[in-house]
């Protein structure tokens, strides 16, 4: 019964072939691996380079003289006649002011007319300088220096989007044009500078990229995050305090269970419909309100705060429990002066999670009419939580559905700055997990 | 007791494995410090000790278990027919044809009870056809005390048998290698006192072609089913001897404590 | 009386009652709170109580009566808290159980909170279920069901079959599937059985920062990278199409999203396998990728599938992906580089811009949501169940 001694020394060609298959095995295994690490890192660079850009914009220094009796035809001086005056105006102004400045330096136009040259600049310009003179009246009668914004296709010339080539065959921009700019960034009268605008700025029309900025996204993305705070902390403590505590084992508490497994995995969108439906056309909420998205993301967000909030609390061994009944502690003080503050550290982090996948949160956005093209800064809360306004996310969809190719990169830009919060969210989950997770 | 060990005096003087001077450790901590013991052929060997002494460190040596937990390493010799098994060119997987193991819970794989006693076979390809294997299974089973009662339902789940017949099925399993040791970590100590019997009584039965080395907990088992004894404390191989010898002239006061239940 | 100045007024009001609950406790208490049953905090939450939750209900009734808002049908509802306050107020005696009653309307609260969920599930069916009522009748069921044309028209007439959404939603979610399922299963099984502890501490970040990205990063990225890239290297050379919005796209794009679904459920379930099957396994002589593909994954199975259900609702539910990547264009068709749509692209297009509440363009959306929630709910709860009894089995 003894069989053929082998060696073990010698491996037989068997467990060769074994041991090649489990090389085998592993390499798939790292090759996934690798793979994922990869796509993130191929996703990342690809939006960054993309995005990067967007924080620079072009933007010309013209000496503008305010002539009296160009921007303020009542004479009066006052807000009210100044208003008179429309951001068309202003644009012509500036318009001569670039011709002039430009035959002051003797930069050659190359033959383009007073309309081709006065196109560098975006239509934006003549508003900005509007807003500045009715902000300062002072103004009026001085000379002041405009950084007007350079259209889009010159500033996407600089950045490399656009080309000569491409001018070619572009009805909005000749290679003329192109030729100009690059004599005016010679002269020093145009150049790429950190654009702030883009973070505080709100949306543009279709033909001002330019201008286009995440200013009401911004606002509105962080409304809707101290609703969704507001709401689903406390609600989402408390379901979880309740079905891990107190809740007796029934069918009742069972059916709760598989519902906040269940609305976990709903697809976001079918939110929006809920939202639509139960907020919008049958609580008569107005539409694109903070307010509403931010009870849609705070049915959306509850599942997933309640889930890691019980795990936490679970965490928390009996014994802790039992030390303050046999105290003579009541349950309920029991729960919330020793167990809840134990877990507390697990449920923060469970919920700022949830406020990150909030904050990316699109689908549901879309249905409830965040997508309006919004100018206006919504108003102080509470009452700024009605007004319309969009958000981070939907203002990328947003961008990306405009034909102008300059939406493109703002797009992408917005996509980094929306990337920068939830980094900063994560960052601070990891941190409080970090620093206050301890195991029992 | 005296002639109970008396009566099971058949020991064949052939070694198996070798032991000399093995040291283990799990990181920083010295688990285990210069233990020699030789693992004869046809007997069955009972590491016995205290919890934490390290006898299961040292089985699980045996056939290089250690190696899949992290941070643990082992010095010294380790011969198996005279070949060093912690030498660079072995294959664990070889090794462990040869080298098998019952652990403490009955661990049948969550398949038909063919197939758990098929698995080692299959993988180590040491049948040529489908009779040969039906027929290394039935061997196995009928080694392992349990061709007759799972005969019928070989395709049945082997996580549905009673707790001493899966612990014999897993016994059968080892033994479908046709290993040339093997090793039992506590075999019984999850089975009720019927099973426990059943299964001693099949170790005693496997002697006659393995040779055995089975870590336990309770001396009365020690000095049922072993030969020869060796004892563990705090990570010294304390006294190794005849099962008679130790449990009746230990020579070591410590291991004279353990036995008369003063440490433990 | 707006609601803000409502609940201002009522905390000011619950804040005075609170004061009293306390001073009339430590009064009774004859200045030993010894003889008191219950703090005299106790006392003045639950007074707080008393003249909130009555007050609070009463406003909630009368504003959802459509009523209200009134300054006297206010002052009417405060009233109604003040008496009930009142009342608790002149019955408080040293042996009331304030803390027991506080601690009941404390135990209210909570089981409310946890209704919400189930309150949600009821206000989504409901929500989708009215309006897919009023679709069928303006547009026979049998019609939007298999019809196998979408060609919507808010002037009339249009066809409005689920047949070729459902096609591109299901096309989607298995190219996703196709590539989310073996990279993120193997991922899972080099994290759980292979990885060393330092290998394991960076992939495994890595891998869940994947999940952390929200979906309109990989919309975008579909849109500008890998749709372009598709189009111009595998589609035009090969004559596949000229389209950069296509299933592949959507599908692949997708596929990178669910990885780290797929590689995290599968590596809890993974470790979820007890390791005394592993040391069987090795301790035979296998390699640990025989014990893994022999052993561990067997028995892991149930909980895997389970895991590739929950893959898979999330990829048909998906929206932002195929919105951005897959086109608009309804169409039965084989060539995955073909621009098409799904189910969820065509809710978010029917129910944004102008919306006519009346038209069966419009509400189809309706009826496409509950078409969606209904095979998600199937989808996640024959996960949940699979996954349930895989984790009873090993605990």
């Amino acid at each position: 019964m003894t069989a053929p001694t082998r060696s073990l020394l010698v491996a037989d060609a068997r467990t060769k072939a074994r041991n090649r298959a489990e090389a085998r095995f592993r390499a798939y295994g790292l090759a996934a691996i690798l793979l994922s690490v990869t796509l993130l890192g191929i996703l990342l660079v690809s939006i960054l380079s993309n995005g990067l850009s967007a924080f620079r914009q072009t933007e010309i220094a013209i000496p503008v003289t305010l002539d009296a009796a160009l921007v303020d035809k009542g004479g009066k001086g006052d807000p009210a006649s100044l208003r008179a005056t429309s951001a068309t105006a202003y644009g012509k102004l500036i318009a001569k002011a670039l011709k002039d400045e430009l035959a002051r330096r003797s930069i050659p136009t190359g033959g383009l007319s007073d309309k081709d040259i006065a196109a560098l600049i975006s239509e934006q310009a003549g508003a900005d300088l509007r807003n500045r003179v009715l902000g300062d009246p002072r103004l009026v009668g001085q000379t002041v220096t405009v950084d007007g914004l350079a259209t889009g296709r010159i500033d996407g010339y600089f950045k490399g989007r656009v080309t000569l080539e491409s001018a070619e065959k572009d009805s909005k921009i000749k290679p003329e044009q192109l030729h100009l700019a690059d004599a005016m960034r010679d002269a020093g009268m145009m150049a790429l500078r950190f654009n702030s605008g883009f973070l505080t700025n709100p949306d543009a029309s279709e033909k001002r990229p330019e201008a286009a900025g995440l200013g009401v996204a911004i606002v509105g993305s962080l409304y809707m995050m101290i609703v969704v705070l507001g709401l689903s902390l406390p609600i989402g403590v408390a379901a979880a305090v309740y079905l891990e505590e107190f809740a007796p084992k029934n069918r009742f508490t069972d059916l709760i269970e598989v519902n906040i497994a269940n609305l976990a995995a709903v697809p976001s969108i079918v939110f929006g419909i809920l939202g639509l439906a139960a907020f919008i056309n049958f609580a008569g909420l107005p539409r694109s309100a903070p307010l509403v998205g931010g009870l849609v993301l705070t049915l959306m967000t509850l599942p997933r705060i309640i889930i890691p909030a019980r795990a936490a609390l679970k965490a928390v061994p009996p014994s802790i429990r039992d030390a303050a009944l046999g105290i003579g502690a009541s349950r309920m003080q029991s729960v919330f002066h020793h167990v809840l503050p134990l877990a507390a550290p697990g449920i923060l982090t469970g919920m700022i999670i949830g406020l990150a996948q909030a904050l990316g949160e699109t689908a549901p956005l879309l249905l409830i009419g965040m997508v309006a093209f919004v100018r206006d800064m919504p108003g102080l809360p509470p009452g700024g939580f009605l007004d319309p306004a969009t958000a981070l996310p939907v203002q990328v969809y947003n961008w990306t559905q405009r034909a102008d190719p300059a939406f493109t990169e703002r797009a992408s830009g917005a996509i980094i700055v929306l990337l920068a919060f939830l980094l900063i969210m994560n960052a601070a989950a990891i941190l409080l997990r970090r620093r206050f997770e301890r195991r029992w | 007791m005296k002639d109970h060990l008396e009566r099971r005096m058949t020991t064949t003087d052939l070694n198996r494995m070798t032991a000399r001077n093995v040291q283990v450790y799990y990181g920083q901590n010295h688990a285990l410090k210069d233990v020699d013991v030789d693992i004869l052929d046809k007997t069955v060997t009972a590491f016995i000790g205290p919890s934490g002494c390290g006898k299961s460190t040292f089985l699980r040596c045996l056939n290089r278990m250690n190696d899949t937990i992290q941070g643990a390493s082992v010095e010294g010799q380790i011969l198996l027919e005279g070949e060093d098994i912690y030498d660079r060119r072995v294959d664990p997987v070889q090794l462990r044809a040869k080298v098998g193991m019952v652990f403490q819970k009955p661990n049948p794989f969550p398949k038909s009870v063919y197939d758990n006693v098929a698995y080692g076979p299959r993988i180590h390809g040491l049948a040529r056809s489908k009779a040969e294997l039906d027929q290394i299974v039935e061997s196995s089973l009928r080694r392992a005390a349990l061709w007759n009662e799972v005969k019928d339902r070989l395709t049945a789940p082997g996580t549905g048998l009673s707790g001493g017949q899966q612990q014999r099925l897993c016994i059968a399993r080892a033994v479908a290698t046709n290993p040339e040791v093997l090793l039992m970590d506590e075999p019984c100590s999850a089975l009720d006192p019927i099973a426990t019997a059943q299964v001693e009584e099949l170790i005693d039965e496997l002697r006659a072609n393995f040779s055995v080395v089975i870590v336990t907990h309770s001396m009365q088992q020690a000095a049922r089913v072993s030969q020869k004894t060796a004892f563990f404390h705090l990570g010294h191989l304390v006294e190794y001897g005849d099962t008679t010898q130790i449990f009746t002239k230990p020579r070591d006061p410590r291991t004279e404590a353990y036995i008369t239940g003063r440490i433990g | 009386m707006s609601i803000s100045l409502f609940l201002l007024l009522l905390l000011a009001l619950a804040a005075a009652a609170y004061v009293a609950g306390r001073a009339r406790a430590e009064m009774v208490a004859g200045g030993d709170i010894r003889r008191l049953h219950s703090l005299p905090r106790q006392h003045g939450l639950n007074l707080a109580i008393a003249f909130a939750l009555p007050a609070l209900v009463g406003y909630a009734a009368w504003r959802m009566a459509g009523a209200g808002g009134g300054l006297w049908s206010t002052l009417l509802i405060l009233a109604l808290g003040a008496a009930s306050a009142l009342a608790v107020w002149l019955a408080l005696k040293p042996e009331t159980r304030a803390r027991n009653e506080v601690e009941a309307a404390t135990k209210l609260f909570l089981i409310a909170c946890s209704v919400i969920a189930v309150a949600t599930t009821i206000g989504i069916f409901l929500s989708l279920i009215f309006e897919t009522i009023a679709f069928f009748q303006k547009y026979p069921a049998a019609k939007f069901l298999f019809g196998t044309k979408w060609a919507p028209d808010f002037r009339g007439g249009s066809d409005l079959g689920v047949i070729p959404l459902l096609w591109g939603t299901l096309y989607v979610s298995a190219i996703a599937l196709a590539v989310a399922v073996p990279v993120g299963l193997f991922a899972a099984i080099y994290m759980s059985e292979y990885a060393s502890p330092r290998v394991r501490a960076l992939a495994k970040p890595a891998i869940e920062l994947l999940a952390g990205i929200p979906t309109i990063v990989y919309g975008l990225f579909a849109l500008i990278t890998v749709g372009p890239m598709l189009r111009d290297w595998i589609a035009q050379p090969l004559g596949f199409g000229t389209s950069g919005a296509s299933v592949a796209t959507a599908g692949l794009v997708m596929g990178v999203m669910i990885i780290p679904f797929v590689s995290s459920l599968s590596d809890d379930i993974i470790n979820a396998v007890p390791q005394s099957l592993r040391d069987g396994s090795l301790g035979l002589g296998a390699t640990p990728s025989e014990t893994i593909r022999q052993v561990v994954l067997p028995a892991a199975l149930p909980g895997i599938v389970g895991a590739v259900l929950l893959a898979a609702s999330r990829a048909i539910g998906e929206t932002m992906i195929v919105v951005l990547g897959a086109g608009a264009a309804a169409k039965l068709s084989l060539n995955p580089f073909e621009a098409m749509t799904t189910m969820t692209v065509k809710i978010v297009s029917q129910l944004t811009g102008d919306t006519d509440f009346a038209a069966p363009e419009t509400l189809v959306a309706f009826a496409l949501g509950l078409t969606l929630f209904l095979i998600t709910l199937a989808l996640n709860i024959l996960a949940l169940v699979i996954v349930r009894k895989y984790r009873e089995q090993y605990e």
